[in-house]
């Protein structure tokens, strides 16, 4: 699922979920640790207020589009047939239990039967049989959810409370999509509403209700006082503890961080790498770090064009750039360099540190053995006239200050070899235009899914292909017998080890082929006011969740 | 002027001034026109698809089904030029479309952004007169110095940028002193620091101008005669020069209010306030073109009935002006 495909404003990035927590001392640090050590007993009650820096979504129901934003605000008032736990295990969430049969072609899934939608419409088989149709159906114009669920044929009711999901081919990532937003279960009687009234106000089972949008101004969430269906890693049962969210949408990062710091707002997303930095020494706030899933943020090198179609200068371009110094002062150590393709927080990430030192006289040793021998006027390599010039478009919206100081860093650096690496600042449709014309050497895109199955994504050759809008997502247009048969093999296999190997041995075989420079995890965290106990980043795609949160006073 | 009787000379002067209404409406409705034109076209060369603006924005993976329909849907099959007058079309029956990205009517959502820009632009420009008469008038006459130290106030308030100034009122009045709220929440206090960065650098402007024509003015015959009469120097200020110090400053505020709304942009996001500025921004970002278009016309509207305004306030301010108009 393609991350926040429309932000307005610098998408955050962030390694290591942490939760740092609490009355100023407590933190915990540890990759997918559990919610903040509370302090205290939770207390019922108040307005918890957001401020929230992604952009305003333009329809509320994840299911149409599916971006960052809606899963964001969907969290708090829509829920997913399973869930993931800190150690990436699926959990039972509005489906107690679950069995694929041996063949892999079909799932069964038993819903709780205790559960209703907040309109009053019992959680059955139905209901989801009609969200896997509406997620189909080309009139809702979903690109997410429907991806997600691209191997699902169709849903079958068998009983009340069991739907058979039906699928085209095995799918060994069914259940890691599920736990997405995008794919979450909502009233079908909402669904019928038709999409203009079902995107102001999503009907759910959720811990909240959207009681009211006003357009770029806030999203008013009230509490599901019926509320009867947490998932199964959550702290406490029942109704959640706060009476209502105000969501409020700032754009500006340091008017977002002034309101928190003058305790006008509680909690703020997104911030940057400095603000993070200064509210570390902050005692009153604490950092909620909550990288998400799916792939590392990482430079891609275009494979299918000259000069990176040669292996060996792909290598000198890796070779030659340096950025760990760059991510540590301009992250203020709040990004851990990455040298996996998958986000720290997949537990089948594979990393390999050695192919990624910096070592120049071996690029231009590389470089020299490619034919890039010569150099022009500015020191650039030439070769028979051309300049070995790098197109690197950047997206203004999806790669924050920071991230495009560093690629300064990484054109800097690049020179000493001989690279002419040209940034381009652009626009998120001028950036799709430029990737969809194969107008770049390099570049960066963020990818958020659940699940090593983002691999396939990003790596299998079939991802070449563009969609009708000119959108693919193999923007290294790595096309590898090899690597397509173990991601082919990986996606459709039931045992776990046998997964586990193939993902690992895909990984090799990219990270090897020096397609990709791994930057650190795509970053994602937040600010609390340390008033706020109990809230968490979920470990599905890291959103924060406020069930289990209170206003300690 | 030929003298005449006085039922003559009204009519004359309703005669030209109906003239006069009947070319500020056709200026009007011309500037209109061509604003949308140029939206029409401009919007055009940035790179971008409709359809895929339609289809949830940048980057959608959107069927090729999908996207047929929505082309057709849309008529964005059609010629550019038959599409040119499909808008012009609509757009004179008052139809303003409906916005791609919200699939709601673009009218609707200026009307509900409209008031909260408009409220915030009015009570800058009203705090910025104020800031800008006392400044003229307090270091106007007063010697070297004021005169010097006026100016360089004016000069650097001019100068000041929207998002500098804003982020320095943040930082002392909401973080350090924890007076007023970072975000604007629909509350009187929410406003304040919005309407005083919008205020401050047009202040500096119009102070600017108005010295200048109050110096201009206290030059005047009738300022001596005044003071000879013994008014004293803030009396003759007050009551005589200001009125020759404001038709400049008048005529400025047609412009200012187009450069308020420009600063709404900056100030909407920065302090979170709901408004036509954001609702720009956004409909640029993801190609929102029906909205875009709207939200230039409905600004070029304002800027016309500004001009209109702010002309009959001149006349209002100068007798000689009305008396032009009979000739």
């Amino acid at each position: 699922m393609r991350a926040a495909p429309v932000t307005t404003s610098p998408t955050p990035r962030r390694i290591g979920i942490a939760a740092v927590a609490v009355v100023s001392t407590i933190a915990l640090t540890a990759c997918q640790a559990p919610a903040p050590e509370a302090s205290g007993e939770p207390v019922s009650g108040g307005t918890l207020a957001y401020a929230s820096g992604d952009a305003e979504p333009t329809c509320l129901d994840p299911h149409v589009g599916g971006n960052y934003p809606q899963a964001l605000l969907a969290g708090q008032f829509l829920e997913s047939l399973v869930s993931r736990d800190d150690s990436g295990e699926i959990i039972p969430w509005l489906a107690e239990s679950w069995t694929a049969a041996d063949d892999g072609l079909s799932w069964e899934f038993t819903l709780r039967d205790d559960v209703a939608f907040t309109d009053g419409t019992p959680l059955d088989a139905e209901a989801v049989k009609a969200n896997v149709e509406h997620l189909k159906d080309p009139a809702t114009q979903s690109s997410t959810g429907y991806l997600a669920l691209g191997k699902v044929d169709r849903v079958e009711v068998v009983d009340e409370q069991v739907a058979r999901f039906v699928m085209s081919s095995p799918d060994s990532a069914l259940l890691e999509s599920l736990t997405q937003p995008w794919v979450a279960i909502e009233s079908p009687a909402g669904l019928a509403r038709g999409m203009d009234e079902n995107c102001q106000a999503p009907i759910g089972t959720g811990p909240f209700i959207v009681d009211e949008w006003v357009k770029q101004d806030h999203v008013s969430l009230v509490r599901n006082d019926d509320y009867t269906s947490p998932p199964a890693d959550a702290a406490h049962d029942g109704p959640a503890y706060l009476e209502a969210i105000d969501w409020r949408f700032v754009p500006d990062s340091a008017s977002r961080y002034a309101a928190l710091q003058a305790g006008q707002v509680d909690v703020i997303d997104n911030p940057q790498p400095d603000t993070i930095s200064a509210a570390k020494s902050n005692d009153s706030l604490a950092w909620l770090d909550a990288p998400r899933p799916g792939a590392a943020n990482r430079i891609e090198l275009n494979s299918g064009q000259a000069p990176f179609d040669d292996e060996r200068v792909r290598e000198a371009f890796i070779r030659a750039v340096e950025v760990d110094e760059g991510i540590d002062a301009l992250f203020f150590g709040t990004a851990e360099r990455s040298f996996s393709p998958l986000s720290s927080v997949e537990a089948l990430a594979y990393s390999d540190e050695a192919l990624f030192e910096p070592d120049l006289d071996r690029a231009n040793a590389l470089l020299d053995e490619a034919g890039w021998t010569e150099r022009d006027a500015d020191g650039y390599r030439v070769k028979d006239g051309a300049r070995l010039t790098l197109r690197f478009p950047v997206s203004t919206n999806q790669s924050i200050p920071a991230e495009q100081s560093l690629f300064e860093q990484v054109q800097a650096t690049a020179k000493a070899a001989g690279f002419d690496v040209v940034i381009e600042l652009l626009d998120l449709s001028s950036w799709y235009g430029a990737l969809a014309e194969h107008e770049y050497e390099i570049v960066s895109a963020p990818y958020t899914k659940v699940g090593p199955d983002v691999l396939r994504i990003l790596y299998h050759s079939d991802s070449i292909t563009p969609a009708p809008s000119g959108y693919f997502a193999n923007l290294a247009q790595l096309d590898d017998p090899e690597v397509d048969s173990l991601l082919t093999d990986a996606a459709s296999t039931s045992d776990a080890d046998t997964r586990a190997d193939l993902y690992e041995r895909a990984q090799q075989l990219i990270l090897e082929g020096y397609y990709l420079l791994p930057l650190y995890d795509q970053q994602n965290s937040f600010l609390l006011s340390t008033s706020v106990q109990g809230a968490r980043a979920m470990p599905t795609v890291s959103t924060p969740t406020f069930y289990d949160a209170w206003l300690a006073d | 002027m030929t003298p005449g009787s006085p039922t003559d000379e009204r009519r004359s002067i309703r005669g030209a001034t109906l003239r006069r209404a009947g070319l500020l409406v056709a200026g009007a409705v011309f500037v209109l026109w061509a604003v949308a034109t140029l939206t029409f076209f401009a919007i055009r060369l940035i790179p971008g698809d409709p359809a895929q603006a339609i289809l949830g924005g940048p980057g959608s993976q959107a069927s090729q089904e999908a996207l047929d329909q929505v082309r057709r849907d849309y008529g964005l099959d059609q010629p550019l030029i038959a599409q040119y007058f499909a808008m012009l079309g609509r757009l004179l029956t008052g139809d303003l479309g409906v916005s791609y990205a919200l699939k709601l009517p673009v009218a609707d959502l200026l009307g509900a952004q409209l008031g909260g820009t408009l409220l915030l632009a009015a009570l800058a420009l009203m705090l910025a007169w104020i800031l800008a008469l006392g400044l003229a008038i307090w270091s106007t006459g007063r010697g070297r110095v004021a005169s010097a130290l006026g100016e360089g106030v004016e000069i650097t308030a001019a100068a000041l940028p929207h998002f500098w100034l804003a982020a320095v009122l943040i930082a002392v009045f909401s973080v350090g002193l924890g007076w007023l709220p970072p975000v604007a929440t629909g509350t009187l206090a929410g406003f304040v620091l919005p309407v005083v960065t919008l205020a401050v650098p047009l202040a500096g402007f119009l102070a600017q101008v108005m010295r200048e024509s109050l110096l201009d003015a206290m030059q005047q015959p009738f300022v001596v005669s005044a003071r000879a009469r013994g008014e004293s120097a803030l009396g003759v200020r007050a009551r005589h020069t200001i009125r020759h110090a404001s038709l400049p400053a008048i005529s400025l505020s047609g412009w200012a209010l187009g450069w308020l709304l420009s600063g709404a942009v900056v100030v909407e996001t920065i302090f979170a306030m709901p408004g036509l500025g954001r609702t720009l921004l956004q409909a640029v970002t993801l190609r929102d073109i029906p909205v875009v278009t709207g939200v230039v016309l409905l600004v070029a509207l304002v800027y016309v009935l500004m001009t209109v305004l702010t002309d009959l306030a001149a006349r209002i301010a100068d007798p000689r002006l009305r008396q032009e108009a009979g000739r």
